[in-house]
């Protein structure tokens, strides 16, 4: 089958979301299905058939969702109604809707990924668990405690922590920030994080 | 106008401190947010209000849960029941919220609640959490019941309050996604202005109609 000329293809828009907890492991189609699901579950399938929504691309923690143009409206409203996928729980931010996939790529491009360190990152143990900032690139724990826990630091961001519990029997993450490990942990705590 | 989301759940309720909700909540166009729990404070741009989450007592007990924290301060809600106890709970003074109307049953709060409502500035509590959570049924049936008290609402004029009854940063929204989600029970955005402010509404004391001079 031959493509359409571009006058007669039907006008699409894309919206581009960011996927939290950052550094969830997703995958495009699983991904999809999970949109697809929250949207016929919202809108029915008549409706849902209408948006025709499609994961275009998975990449750096963000999603972008291709629907037909005029419905981005019903798309966001069911996007904020995405909760988990395939039981990992997660939430999808609208940052923006556009007409071409390439200028949602340059928006989170642009932005730059905050400097941040994930333990899946392949580095020596010895040097994440250092303390202090060095010239905008977070040295991170590898440990802390909360509330008399002791927890292992999978994210940081600015302010920002996230914390997963040491031990097999409660693996759900915790967020928090550097001041609650400071204020309440200082003794446990060298430095900063 | 103050922005704000009318119950929140931190640590141990919930899974993120109350600072990273605050964090979060401003990043999501938030003011202020009501925490269950916790003392108040203002951390970055967000007012933290104190909250006061009362539910399965009875109506004796709330007297005197409300009694005793009348002056703290706090943001006092109660779960709706029956409809003479939240006739009763709507009644009281110190009460602000009344929460947890979608699951209630369906004479729970009828006109002369509302009415009572109105009179006495107890706010009616909209949780978007079945909205954003359940699916099929439970959704439905919030929806209806959130139509049904917006239609006293038009007609009585009691508050309205908006909240996500969020236990982890993933189940807050931010300011456009709960206008949207609000759109599927029949509220434009000037309703969810009004009723993002309402809790504002309800702590601040009302003005009277006739002010005498002299």
């Amino acid at each position: 089958m031959s493509t359409r000329p571009p006058t007669l293809r039907e006008k699409r828009r894309y919206i581009l979301a960011r996927i939290e907890p950052y550094g969830t492991p997703l995958e495009q189609k699983e991904l999809y299905y999970a949109i697809s699901d929250a949207a016929t579950s919202l809108w029915g399938d008549a409706t849902t058939g209408i948006i025709t929504p499609a994961v275009v691309a998975l990449e750096h923690g963000h999603v972008i969702i291709r629907c037909r143009r005029g419905t981005e409206r019903e798309l966001a409203i069911a996007l904020s109604t995405v909760t988990a996928c395939r039981d990992v729980r997660i939430c999808l931010r609208i940052i923006a809707a556009s007409g071409t996939i390439e200028s949602l790529r340059s928006r989170f491009r642009q932005k730059k990924i905050p400097q941040a360190k994930t333990h899946s990152e392949s580095e020596p143990e010895s040097e994440k668990t250092a303390t202090g900032t060095d010239e905008g690139v977070e040295r991170v724990l590898s440990e802390c405690t909360f509330a008399k826990k002791t927890f292992q630091i999978v994210h940081c961001n600015g302010q920002k922590v996230d914390v997963i519990e040491k031990g097999f029997k409660n693996t759900n993450r915790l967020f928090l920030t550097k001041d609650d490990l400071e204020n309440l942990n200082a003794t446990t705590i060298s430095d900063r994080i | 106008m103050k922005i704000t989301d009318a119950a929140v759940y931190p640590y141990p309720l919930g899974d993120a401190s109350v600072r990273r909700l605050a964090l979060e909540a401003a990043a999501l166009g938030f003011d202020s947010i009501v925490a269950a729990d916790t003392p108040s404070g203002t951390y970055g741009q967000v007012e933290v209000r104190s909250g006061l989450m009362i539910r399965d007592v009875p109506v004796k007990d709330v007297i005197s849960i409300v009694k005793r924290s009348k002056d703290s301060g706090k943001v006092i809600s109660v779960n709706a029941a029956n409809n003479s106890f939240n006739r009763a709970v709507i009644g009281l003074k110190g009460v602000h919220i009344l929460r947890g109307i979608q699951s209630a049953d369906k004479l729970a709060f009828d006109h002369v609640a509302a009415k009572m409502a109105a009179d006495n500035r107890v706010a009616v509590d909209i949780d978007l959490c079945p909205i954003i959570m359940g699916r099929s049924v439970a959704r439905q049936r919030a929806i209806h019941r959130y139509m049904d008290i917006l239609v006293l609402e038009q007609r009585f004029e009691f508050p309205i309050t908006l909240s996500t009854h969020a236990h982890s940063l993933l189940e807050m929204r931010n300011v456009r996604d709960i206008a949207g989600l609000c759109s599927l029970i029949g509220m434009d955005v000037p309703d969810v202005e009004r009723a993002l402010a309402g809790i504002g509404t309800v702590l601040t004391p009302p003005k009277q109609a006739v002010t005498v001079i002299a």
